[in-house]
């Protein structure tokens, strides 16, 4: 009952994230540019030719010249940056275990445009399964108008069409220049679409998130008969469910997801996953280390 | 397998049983992803035993609603037996001991031996078919051609009424063979002639049998019960009695029978142990090859179809009671 609770607890207004790497938008923005300007931290010292700005003349350096040069200091502008979630909306994302997988993803988009929208950046979603679902995605913007919308849209969603091959084509309407691309899915794909997602989003920051259920995995029933149909496929199969074939099912699982690991770990960041519950605490701290 | 079902309209509702062939009687249960994850055997072979099950069980459901039955029908045996027509003297002589008169205490009348084992007789020939006759002033035909015993038994049983006055074999005879001749099959034929004296043949009557007798091999048997002191078969006339007919009829039958030109043999029985050598020697002797049906009664198999049904779904009640649920009920809510 305590992981209930903890579903049921209010999400958070503001979730940190930051980046390791220099935005390159002219856009007054929160996050390290590869702007000069005036405000914010040092970087560097320039000529008064090379930078002309008098007002920033550095009265020590210059003194110190030998040659009398007029040395200007060079402050780093902040920057805005992209910030653009990408939702597998596929048939595996209606599984209902623990919680609603689709409600997990709801909270998520919801907290996670918040906090970006107050940061400054831009924000957009694109949802997809086996095409990219417009009605339930937006384009990249700084207004909040529409987003309550979007995510009432977002948590009515039953999602029932199979396969997440529109990802790719989503990952392909990002954009050229640097986003952080946060990927909300159970990452149940076909493993070369695992690769082809993966590198298509090369360019950019990538954070994926998967999201388990733990009756999925490690909560399966240890004996008894189930007949399950596949949320992806559509295919169904009778399972009689032992220890052995229990044991046998959590390893291919488990092979599937360190596949998933070392192809995100190479492509991005580490994936961060969440079971059952959001860890808000955790998931701040996995955005903010930018690593 | 003659099936028969009382009300085949139902076989109507036998696609159904296509049903779990294409639909799982378990209940569906959501599941991300099972790509990847090979079936395994043993699931495998479950799910199609209890495809199976449900098969059998809605097919033998609707057999046994439409009341599956097996037809009766008779088939075709061969065993070792003949046809016989038990042809009795019903003459008031029969009703006699065979010291010639009328049983006291614990005496056995002619008819009450020949009867007891002639019965004994017929119970252990399991495939003949026994025509019963019976003979006195005029011949009585009894029981046709049966092969059902109780029914022999019951003809023979008949002798225990009170005989009649006269004895009249030639008819008797004619009658007979009447009987088997209403019968075409290959059988070996048989007439066993039970009688405690004889009489005149008429000459008429002699030819006509002669006749008969020549259309189609037949086994004769004389059971001849004799009375003590009476003339038998064998008693040659002394010289200067009179040897005719009319004085001494047993051997003038015997001498016709005899000269009719078929397998014949008669049986000299003066008291119940030497009716029975006879008995057993005829049984012994006729023992060809025969062909007989065999009558199978209807028989009802809804019970056993039901049974069937019940088994699978035994199975298929068993495979529900260890079904479990994924996510159990009690989180959903």
């Amino acid at each position: 009952m305590t992981e209930r609770a903890a579903t049921a607890a209010p999400a958070p207004v503001d979730l940190p994230y930051r980046i390791v790497w220099r935005s390159r938008s002219v856009r007054q923005g929160a996050h390290r540019s590869t702007q000069s300007g005036a405000g914010g931290i040092f970087r560097d010292l320039a000529t008064l030719l090379e930078y002309r700005d008098p007002r920033r003349i550095d009265l020590r350096q210059s003194l110190r010249d030998p040659f009398g040069t007029l040395h200007v200091r060079r402050f780093e502008e902040k920057s805005e940056i992209g910030v653009t979630v990408l939702l597998d909306v596929s048939g595996s994302m209606a599984f209902e275990g623990s919680s609603r997988k689709m409600k997990l993803a709801a909270d998520l988009v919801q907290v996670l445009a918040t906090s970006v929208r107050r940061a400054g950046d831009t924000f957009a979603l694109y949802a997809a399964d086996e095409e990219v679902r417009d009605e339930l995605g937006s384009p990249p913007t700084r207004s909040r108008a529409g987003e309550t919308d979007m995510i009432a849209a977002l948590r009515a969603y039953v999602p029932e069409r199979k396969g997440a091959s529109g990802l790719i084509e989503a990952a392909q309407r990002v954009g050229r220049k640097r986003n952080v691309v946060l990927v909300i899915s159970d990452f149940l794909l076909p493993e070369d679409q695992l690769v082809a997602l993966f590198e298509t989003l090369s360019p950019h920051d990538v954070i994926p998130i998967r999201l388990v259920d733990s009756h999925e995995n490690a909560r399966l029933p240890s004996w008894g008969l189930m007949q399950l149909s596949d949320l992806e496929t559509g295919r169904r199969r009778l399972v009689a469910m032992r220890p052995s074939l229990k044991a046998e099912w959590q390893r291919r699982i488990e092979a599937r997801r360190s596949f998933f690991r070392a192809l995100a770990s190479r492509y991005g960041r580490e994936p961060f996953e969440i079971t059952d519950t959001i860890r808000w605490d955790l998931l701040g701290a996995h955005l903010a280390t930018g690593a | 397998m003659n099936l028969a079902l009382s009300t085949p309209w139902v076989l109507l509702l036998l696609p159904l049983a296509l049903l779990p062939l294409l639909f799982s009687s378990q209940r569906e249960q959501s599941y991300p992803s099972i790509g990847g994850i090979e079936a395994d055997p043993l699931s495998l072979a479950i799910d199609w035993t209890l495809r199976i099950a449900g098969t059998i069980a809605i097919v033998a459901l609707i057999l046994g609603l439409g009341g599956l039955h097996r037809l009766g029908r008779t088939i075709e045996k061969s065993g070792e037996g003949a046809h016989i027509v038990l042809l009795i003297d019903r003459s008031s002589s029969m009703d006699n001991t065979f010291a010639g008169r009328a049983p006291e205490g614990g005496e056995e009348s002619k008819s009450a031996a020949a009867r007891r084992l002639l019965k004994d007789f017929i119970v252990h020939r399991d495939h003949d078919l026994v025509g019963v006759a019976a003979f006195s002033t005029s011949p009585m035909h009894i029981l046709p051609m049966t092969e059902h015993k109780d029914a022999v038994m019951a003809a023979v049983d008949a002798m225990d009424r009170e005989g009649l006055a006269m004895t009249n074999v030639g008819r008797g005879l004619a009658l007979s063979l009447d009987m088997q001749e209403a019968d075409t099959s290959p059988a070996a034929r048989v007439i066993v002639l039970v009688s405690d004296g004889a009489a005149v043949i008429d000459r008429k009557v002699q030819d006509k049998l002669r006749a008969a007798f020549a259309r189609r091999p037949i086994n004769l048997y004389w059971l001849f019960l004799r009375t003590a002191g009476t003339p038998g078969i064998s008693t040659v006339p002394a010289p200067g009695e009179e040897d005719t007919p009319q004085a001494m009829p047993e051997r003038h039958l015997d001498k016709f029978f005899k000269s009719l030109g078929i397998s014949y043999r008669a049986f000299e029985a003066e008291n119940p142990e030497a009716i029975a050598l006879a008995i057993s020697e005829i049984g012994k002797l006729e023992r060809s090859p025969i062909t007989y049906l065999e009558r199978i009664p209807h028989e009802d198999l809804s019970a056993r179809v039901f049974a069937v049904a019940a088994a699978a779904l035994l199975v298929l009640l068993a495979a529900k009671l260890s079904e479990v649920r994924l996510v159990s009920t009690r989180e959903e809510a």
